[in-house]
């Protein structure tokens, strides 16, 4: 039986597609529309981004690829062996530059978002009262018009917030490519699911130069 | 979120009704399990549906309990699992009870869930408490009933991935770290994120040997060789090497008695912190992806109720059972044998003879004769 990956279609695909090849892993070729693909003993799932975790969690997928933002948000009970050293950006409070506004002192702060867990979540372990707009998208607008006095969204660059006349104020999280595993799959189907996890370990160029504080230690050989 | 009143025929969230096979199946499994149970010796206890809501306080259960003002005033609760009902029993009305206890159960418990996967508020479970005796033999023995239960079902590949909460314990004793920092590495050992641990860990006082240690705790997961990896890691430290120690001899007394195959080990399973104190279990299969069920070994709740006495138990979900069983293939229920039709002009003449088949052992239909 064949292991099923869940992946994401959208911003963390290149990445994807780049450590699959570099590892020397199959990966569907082209841009077709399939969204089950199987090859070479690997089935691949290609869904929308904030599904990953929910496909892994239900065990439809072994395993899957998802933003750390992602599975803050959905709080899935799954397993996050690997951060994959792509995809980087940070989650961030982002409000109207030179606005002056200060979400200590409001009765209750108003914020637009995609990430309403990861949002109120921030808020709430602060102490202040906080009022969530879902958006789907194009959650920088929302404070220039008047419907959040801030955001809270990922940001990658900056260059979308400085367009929408905003400035990040405080970090919420940092997040990155995840490899995210079922916990019956990674239990029952321990082999497959091993040898998957070391291989994508095997492809992480970044690993030695982004941890220094707590070196993991060697593995004893034998 | 929908604030539209439900309609008459709504079935509210977290609730199902079962019909025909599907409830058939349930029966078959229940009575499969139950007999496993009786097998090894243990007591059938059908403790009460509500009891005092502080029975059930000592654990993050509380949370998700449905609770309620009793006419009298006092608070009650809905039970949200029968382990704390049968502490509560073993210890006031067994308590001239000679330990050990051996005792099991199999009901409906009602929790507060958010729907998400695999989770209803109602939920059947199956399980057994072995009360007051010896450690490595009673934690050995609870798992080989695990596995004989999923074996008498039919179950396919599943494995028992077992743990030690002594192993995480032991390494952050007298770290310093305050209880929602625990709680925050805990959550991220328990994801086996390394990453996660190391953003916990950076900047506290907890010593490099230990960070370390509890780093590996996201990678000690695999077969018995894992226990001599972490007898090596972790001989630093005297508590963790004694929980390592107990759970290895519990996991060579399963590998003698020919169940090594089955074992996974995991020993950076760490729920349930406030409530287990040694051995920790679940159960997984291919097929369904979360736990079948699990246990483990929790020697503080009996000294709540005023009897204290080491305990290990584990419960199976009837309601994840039969999903797995049914995608597994597994355990197929046999249709009901034909009916009879019984009826006749004179309708007591009818009933009579529908009677005496049903004592010769035949299913009847009786009196099929129309109606609305």
């Amino acid at each position: 039986m064949s292991l099923t990956v869940a992946l994401s279609k959208g911003k963390l695909l290149a990445g994807t597609e780049a450590l699959f090849r570099r590892v020397g892993l199959p990966f569907p070729e082209g841009e077709g529309r399939r969204l089950v693909v199987s090859m070479d003993g690997l089935r691949f799932l290609f869904v929308k981004g904030m599904d990953v975790p929910t496909y892994v969690e239900y065990g439809v997928a072994d395993c899957g690829i998802a933003g750390r933002d992602v599975l803050l948000e959905a709080g899935s009970d799954v397993y996050e062996p690997l951060d994959l050293g792509f995809g980087h950006c940070r989650l961030v409070v982002a409000q109207l530059r030179g606005s002056g506004f200060a979400y200590r002192r409001a009765s209750t702060v108003r914020v637009a978002t995609k990430y309403p867990r990861v949002a109120s979540g921030h808020f709430l372990d602060r102490g202040v009262s906080v009022e969530v707009v879902k958006l789907e998208g194009s959650v920088e607008i929302a404070p220039g018009l008047g419907l959040a006095d801030c955001i809270v969204d990922v940001v990658e660059t900056g260059r979308t917030l400085e367009e929408n006349g905003l400035e990040p104020v405080e970090d919420v999280a940092v997040s990155s490519a995840r490899l995210i595993v079922n916990r019956a799959s990674f239990h029952a189907r321990r082999d497959d699911v091993g040898r998957l996890v070391e291989t994508l370990r095997g492809g992480d160029e970044a690993r030695s130069q982004t941890r220094t504080s707590v070196p993991l230690p060697q593995r004893g050989e034998g | 979120m929908s604030n539209t009143p439900p309609r008459l025929s709504h079935v509210p969230p977290g609730v199902q009704c079962f019909v025909g096979d599907e409830a058939r199946r349930r029966r078959l499994i229940e009575e499969r399990v139950v007999a496993v149970f009786e097998g090894w010796d243990y007591e059938e206890i059908i403790p009460p549906l509500y009891d005092y809501a502080e029975v059930f306080a000592g654990k993050a259960l509380s949370l998700k309990t449905y609770s309620f003002v009793g006419r009298d005033g006092s608070v009650l609760a809905l039970r949200p699992d029968f382990t704390s009902l049968l502490a509560k029993i073993a210890a006031g009305r067994l308590r001239d009870r000679p330990a050990p206890i051996r005792l099991y159960y199999s009901g409906e418990v009602l929790r507060y869930e958010p729907p998400k996967a695999g989770r209803q508020s109602e939920l059947h479970q199956m399980g057994l408490e072995h009360l007051g005796g010896d450690a490595t033999a009673a934690d050995a023995e609870v798992l080989a009933i695990a596995a004989e239960c999923l074996d008498r079902l039919g179950a396919q590949s599943w494995v028992l991935a077992v743990g030690h909460v002594g192993v995480f314990t032991g390494l952050l004793a007298g770290s310093g770290l305050d209880p929602d920092a625990i709680e925050r590495l805990r959550e991220r050992v328990e994801g086996k994120d390394a990453g996660g641990v190391r953003e916990v860990l950076e900047g506290s006082r907890v010593g490099p040997e230990a960070a370390r240690a509890v780093l590996r705790l996201t990678e000690l997961a695999g077969d018995a060789s894992v226990l001599g990896e972490a007898a090596r890691a972790f001989e630093f430290s005297p508590a963790t090497s004694a929980a390592v120690a107990e759970l290895t001899r519990v996991v060579e007394t399963l590998q003698a008695a020919g169940l090594g195959e089955r074992l996974a080990i995991d020993l950076g399973e760490v729920r349930g912190l406030d409530y287990y104190t040694g051995l920790v279990f679940r159960a997984y299969a291919p097929g369904l992806g979360f736990e079948i069920g699990g246990g483990g070994r929790y020697d503080g709740l009996l000294e709540r109720f005023g009897r204290p006495m080491p305990a290990v138990g584990f419960m199976l979900g009837l309601d994840r059972l039969a999903l797995l069983l049914e995608r597994q293939g597994a355990l197929p229920v046999a249709a009901a044998a034909a009916a009879e039709n019984v009826s006749g002009p004179v309708l007591g003449e009818a009933l009579k003879n529908a009677r005496a088949l049903r004592t010769a052992g035949v299913r009847v239909r009786f009196g099929n004769g129309g109606g609305r």
